[in-house]
């Protein structure tokens, strides 16, 4: 019986243990989230600790500069388009596994899924030598936002799908079957009964999809040229050349950008929680 | 009389193929929009990446069409690729390890502490995920150089008396892809944890094992489909990121995924570019048929 423990002691080292750990986790996650927040504050022209002047200059900056202002529109028309193509395929298609005999289920599902493992150079890489020289009645799809945003879908997509799959498997499908024998045809019952019934999930798929597309550069590095591209890939480009407190306003802007759709949808939580409670 | 329902039949038997037909096409109708991105932006892409691999380059041009097995043994003798094939895995080896221990910790910290914890913790795991990967590596960026905040911090706390940097070293890479793939492997954890009966523990310990003992015969085995769901998760991750260890990382961490952007966007090598990209997608397509295999039948997860 050696291995009973002595009560009292080891307790003692395990909070001491367990407190420091947390001091390490939280200090380790919030480190590069505080330093760029500082940074972005910063008036001198280069990145150097301690910041003696603090000034909203590089803002002033950053919304001054045509070139990140483009970067910026054009990450957020990306991430919009992405969003939209995204939770549209990605909702039709789970509702067609749950509803539906499908023959080969399985293989289907897998090649759906699968992007989603794939890292981001090699389906950056792909899509670029597939639609390297490709132009559209006189519009070149290589470079343009569409072919980025479909690029990025490659990632959304799965995940929405993977999602709304779990979501449509709560619904209570006897409102659906009383939907059909109200005389409510398949696609009535879609659009007026089962998309409110899953509204929720619905607006997760768009901000998850809006995130991810957001954030990504490595398939838009490859896929955007000049005019197209995005913010992420603008700040990769310049960390490369010289690093500026300008590259820390464009970290919080990107970041704002995400927490702002978050808070949107925690206010819809919270609008659809008290329709429920009513 | 009989005429009639005769006609009404045959119109319903009509009908009634005509939904059955209905039935079995609806289902292709809805999936089109899925399958043609999988299928025209991940399917074609794939083919056409298999292909460009065995053509030839020379001249400067991106490619000629060709047949060449060249490239695949040159990524096997060459010492720039047998390194960063290399260098790929020992990373990702290292880091994943690392996520897991760390995010082993973290969760079972989350799952232990009371609930009021539980909601600001989980927000914190949330951060490196809605944080663009390049937002984390300019964090760090500023963080170990000489003139960063790592630096002036120990300089005025009196710990060091030169100014230090650890910009460019393995470790400020290594640091770089612990904290972008820790928040995957938390989470896959936590939910593991969260389908364990606490009272288990108790119970571990009203029996007299030890703390430690109780982690080793009760919570491990508990944990370990978990485990290695994790690291394969983060495994996978590292193997295809290439950003961070480039950024943060020496001029000489040249991993996989680091020289299929060389190759292709610096050296305008495409063949090249592509046989690093397939023999990738084979590794990370190995780890994860090797990590399927080893979860036991009885424990199966569903990622």
């Amino acid at each position: 019986m050696s291995d009973v423990a002595p009560r009292g002691a080891e307790p003692l080292v395990l909070k001491v243990l367990a407190l420091a750990f947390t001091v390490f986790i939280v200090g380790y996650i919030l480190v590069p989230i505080l330093v760029t927040v500082a940074m972005s504050f910063n008036d001198a022209a280069m990145i150097r600790f301690p910041i003696n002047v603090w000034s909203m200059k590089w803002y002033a900056d950053f919304f001054g500069s045509p070139q990140w202002m483009d970067a910026l529109e054009n990450s957020i028309l990306i991430a919009i388009g992405t969003a939209a193509i995204s939770t549209t395929s990605g909702v039709l298609c789970a509702w067609a596994f749950q509803r539906f005999h499908i023959p080969f289920r399985d293989m289907w599902y897998i090649l759906i899924m699968m992007p989603l493992f794939m890292p981001g150079v090699v389906l950056g890489l792909g899509v670029a030598i597939a639609f390297g020289g490709i132009s559209i009645g006189g519009y070149a799809f290589y470079g343009s936002r569409e072919l980025v945003m479909l690029a990025h879908s490659l990632w959304a997509m799965p995940l929405v799908f993977m999602l709304m799959e779990a979501t449509f498997k709560t619904i209570d499908y006897r409102i659906v079957e009383a939907s059909y024998d109200l005389g409510g045809g398949p696609v009535r019952t879609f659009f007026e009964v089962v998309l409110p019934l899953v509204s929720t999930g619905i607006v997760s798929s768009l901000l998850f999809a809006f995130v991810i597309s957001l954030n990504e550069f490595v398939m838009a590095l490859f896929l955007t040229d000049r005019d197209t591209q995005t913010l992420p890939v603008l700040m990769w480009l310049s960390l490369r050349s010289a690093g500026t407190p300008r590259l820390a306003v464009a970290s919080v802007i990107l970041a704002l950008t995400v927490f702002t759709c978050l808070t949107v949808i925690m206010l819809w939580y919270i609008r659809q929680l008290r329709k429920v409670a009513r | 009389m009989t005429d009639a329902v005769r006609i009404d039949d045959a119109s319903y038997e009509t009908q009634r193929t005509a939904q059955e037909r209905r039935k079995l096409l609806a289902p292709w109708i809805l999936m089109l929009p899925a399958l043609v991105i999988v299928l025209v932006f991940f399917g074609i892409p794939t083919v056409y990446m298999v292909r460009m691999s065995f053509n030839l380059h020379m001249d400067q041009r991106l490619y000629v069409p060709g047949f060449t097995f060249e490239h695949y043994v040159n990524l096997f003798s060459n010492p720039l690729f047998t390194n960063a094939i290399l260098t790929t895995i020992k990373l990702a080896l290292v880091a994943s390890l690392a996520t897991v221990v760390i995010g082993y910790a973290f969760a079972l910290l989350v799952w232990l502490k009371p609930a009021r914890w539980r909601l600001l913790f989980i927000g914190l795991a949330l951060a490196p995920l809605l944080i663009s990967e390049i937002a984390i590596i300019f964090g760090w960026w500023m963080f170990f150089p000489k003139n960063g905040l790592l630096s002036y911090g120990l300089l005025s706390a009196g710990l060091i008396h030169e100014k230090i940097s650890l910009m460019y070293t393995e470790f400020a890479a290594f640091v770089g892809l612990v904290y972008v793939t820790l928040p995957y492997c938390f989470f896959i954890l936590l939910s593991i944890f969260d389908g364990i009966d606490k009272r288990l523990l108790e119970a571990s310990a009203d029996l007299g094992a030890s703390p430690l003992k109780t982690f080793r015969e009760v919570m491990l085995p508990l944990t370990w489909t978990g485990i290695l769901v994790a690291f394969s998760q983060s495994f996978i991750w590292t193997m295809g990121t290439y950003a961070t260890p480039s950024a943060l990382g020496p001029d000489t961490l040249w991993t996989m995924g680091f020289l299929i952007q060389e190759q292709m966007l610096g050296k305008h090598n495409w063949p090249m570019a592509s046989a690093l990209a397939v023999v990738l997608v084979i590794g990370v397509a190995a780890v994860m048929v090797v990590t399927r295999s080893m979860q036991s039948e009885r424990t199966s997860f569903h990622v």
